[in-house]
């Protein structure tokens, strides 16, 4: 990356950037909307990229829904975006277990949201496990849970229903060495209003991968499948791409071990702070965190794009 | 370190270097689960073990991480398994060390969450320290649930019953920084006698240590606590009179080395031979510490030198 890193993105500089990129890639939580409030301006801002010929993705470690349900609450919200367009870990997650791992007709151990499960099911792979599951009897009962023999892999999403059980059923089918760890993601919270905050996927997989002193897999940012995913399908060029997040953890980090542009808002987690401290690390793992640009708020692409 | 027996590094001992040991030593301390007994099953000999410790004067204490029942239970389990003589003061478990870490060291003034079964409560309120009683409905979620004004510590023990509700309570309550992060230990499984495992107490504090982003002060083996609780209670404890007999290295031996303690690690459990030697071949010092002073099959191994013992006295 030549030039400054962590420039303020406007003016002249905002038109060359928008020039110099055909697709341009948005996290969700955070960047586009917080909860069910868009970000105000971002409608506009999605659709006048549209309008004016760019190519806009999706790409969300959030795996409670499915793609058609983002492409409804976009509709809702007043985004022009089809659900071909966005890529949640829900259906990344299917798509690995298909592609990466060759589970098509199998079944795996579930710890996630309805909304994988149905991902799930639209690629051909059945599941067990998702919903509550109260802990009944003692522990050599736990310790002797009837394993269905069909699973072929521990799948770890986000999970509301998340418990002991839960915990020690992965437990026990993970212990099968030949059984695949599969995460959506590491996450490690989703802010909330009111200074409350829901503990993420990553605390959940962090659970599993302790008691079974095994690592996952993991699908979603930084992890590079995502964009993998989207450029195969849609043929998208490296260089001419812009990945837009509001997480240096994840969404510039993929970006950067992608090679693409990347934009951070301040709209959502990370800080300027939180960028100078990656800025000024020796480590190079770190200063990869440190965004090419960025934005108070996606509103602020407007004026490029209303002139 | 104590000691200058030539026979210490990771080396299986017999009868006279038993016997040797055992009259060094007057302190023993003992891990209970794949030493003493598996569950309900007292290990063969362990039983006459303890008691001819106890008979020939030794001091002998029982340090668990074990943190779901109370110690009146251990006491009840040790008179039934054939122990006799064993009394609630040499049982130390990390449940009841969590409360003297509140009550003494922390002086607590508030309540404190916590993610444990009935045991670890019941060891708390003897204590004298305030736990937030669970009274959530059914329906109660994190966005909309009652969080406590007053919680100074979140304190993880092993649970049965944990939610997700309650991990993102006990996050929420983390975000104070004056309110403590306290583990009872850090065990990623816990076996069973069948040889089973299943999940353990540091499987779900690693989860609330990435959901706040704090680590927990663990009270359980291997930090030192549980020795500080026993030296205060025996008004001091010479680190090299005693002897720590465990089955898991990373718990036991490590707890042994980190209090400056000989370490005995016992085959009758976790750890295998195997693991204490690859430790020991290891490039990274640290992991030094895990490796055993001594190695027993079994702690009945113990007979054989206290029957030497009593025929010279004879």
């Amino acid at each position: 990356m030549s030039g400054s890193k962590c420039a303020r993105l406007q003016g002249a500089r905002l038109q060359q950037l928008l020039d110099s990129v055909d697709s341009i890639l948005f996290d969700c939580d955070g960047v586009i909307w917080r909860g069910d409030q868009p970000i105000p301006g971002a409608p506009q801002v999605i659709n006048l990229l549209k309008r004016h010929g760019k190519r806009v993705f999706f790409v969300t470690n959030n795996s409670t829904k499915t793609r058609r349900m983002y492409a409804d609450k976009m509709s809702t919200l007043g985004f022009d975006v089809t659900e071909q367009e966005v890529f949640g870990t829900a259906f990344c997650c299917a798509a690995f277990l298909q592609t990466a791992c060759g589970l098509r007709g199998q079944k795996v151990f579930l710890m996630g949201s309805q909304a994988m499960r149905q991902e799930l099911e639209a690629v051909g792979i059945r599941q067990t496990g998702v919903g509550p599951d109260h802990v009944s009897g003692g522990p050599g009962d736990w310790a002797n849970v009837p394993l269905d023999p069909e699973v072929r892999a521990v799948v770890v999403g986000f999970d509301q229903d998340f418990s002991y059980m839960k915990l020690n059923r992965a437990l026990q089918y993970l212990i099968q060495k030949d059984c695949l760890f599969v995460g959506t993601n590491r996450d490690t919270r989703l802010p909330l209003e009111g200074g409350r905050a829901v503990p993420g996927t990553g605390c959940l997989l962090q659970a599993v991968e302790t008691a079974a002193q095994r690592q996952a897999q993991t699908v979603g940012k930084p992890s590079p499948f995502m964009f993998d995913c989207l450029a195969s399908q849609f043929g998208v060029e490296r260089e001419r791409c812009l990945m837009v997040g509001d997480r240096l953890d994840t969404d510039i980090l993929l970006g950067s071990n992608c090679g693409l542009k990347t934009l951070l808002t301040l709209t959502g987690v990370s800080t300027l702070e939180d960028v100078e401290g990656h800025e000024k690390s020796g480590c190079e793992e770190r200063r990869k965190m440190v965004p090419d640009f960025y934005v108070e708020s996606i509103a602020d692409l407007l004026p490029a794009l209303q002139g | 370190m104590a000691g200058a027996f030539g026979f210490k590094g990771c080396q299986k001992i017999r009868g006279p270097q038993i016997r040797s040991l055992l009259e060094a030593k007057d302190f023993f301390l003992f891990d209970c689960d794949g030493v003493i007994w598996h569950g309900e099953n007292a290990i063969t000999g362990a039983a006459k073990v303890v008691n001819a410790l106890i008979r020939h004067g030794k001091n002998v204490v029982f340090v668990t991480n074990n943190s779901t029942r109370p110690r009146e239970n251990y006491v009840h389990k040790f008179s039934r398994l054939g122990f006799t003589d064993v009394m609630l003061e040499q049982i130390f478990s990390s449940s009841y060390c969590s409360a003297l870490y509140l009550r003494d060291v922390v002086k607590i003034c508030g309540q404190v969450f916590v993610i444990g079964c009935e045991g670890l409560r019941r060891e708390l309120q003897e204590a004298g320290i305030p736990c937030l009683e669970e009274t959530d409905d059914p329906d109660a979620t994190i966005y909309d649930c009652a969080l406590a004004p007053d919680v100074k510590a979140v304190l993880v023990g092993h649970d049965d019953k944990l939610t997700f509700l309650k991990l993102a309570k006990a996050s929420c309550y983390l975000k104070d920084p004056d309110c403590l992060f306290l583990a009872t230990d850090n065990d990623p499984w816990h076996p069973l006698s069948s040889g089973r495992i299943l999940p353990g107490s540091g499987s779900l504090t690693a989860a609330l240590e990435v959901a706040s982003g704090r680590k927990a002060t663990v009270i359980g083996k291997p930090s030192r606590f549980m020795f500080e609780c026993i030296s205060s209670q025996f008004r001091g404890v010479d680190p090299a009179q005693c002897l720590m007999v465990g089955d898991r290295l990373e718990t036991d031996m490590l707890f042994g080395s980190n209090c400056g303690l000989d370490t005995m690690l016992t085959l009758t459990g976790v750890s295998q031979i195997e693991e204490a030697q690859e430790y020991r071949n290891s490039d990274l010092s640290t992991n030094h510490s895990l490796v055993p002073d001594y190695v027993v099959d079994t702690i009945a191994d113990f007979l054989p030198a206290f029957e030497e013992l009593e025929e010279e006295s004879n």
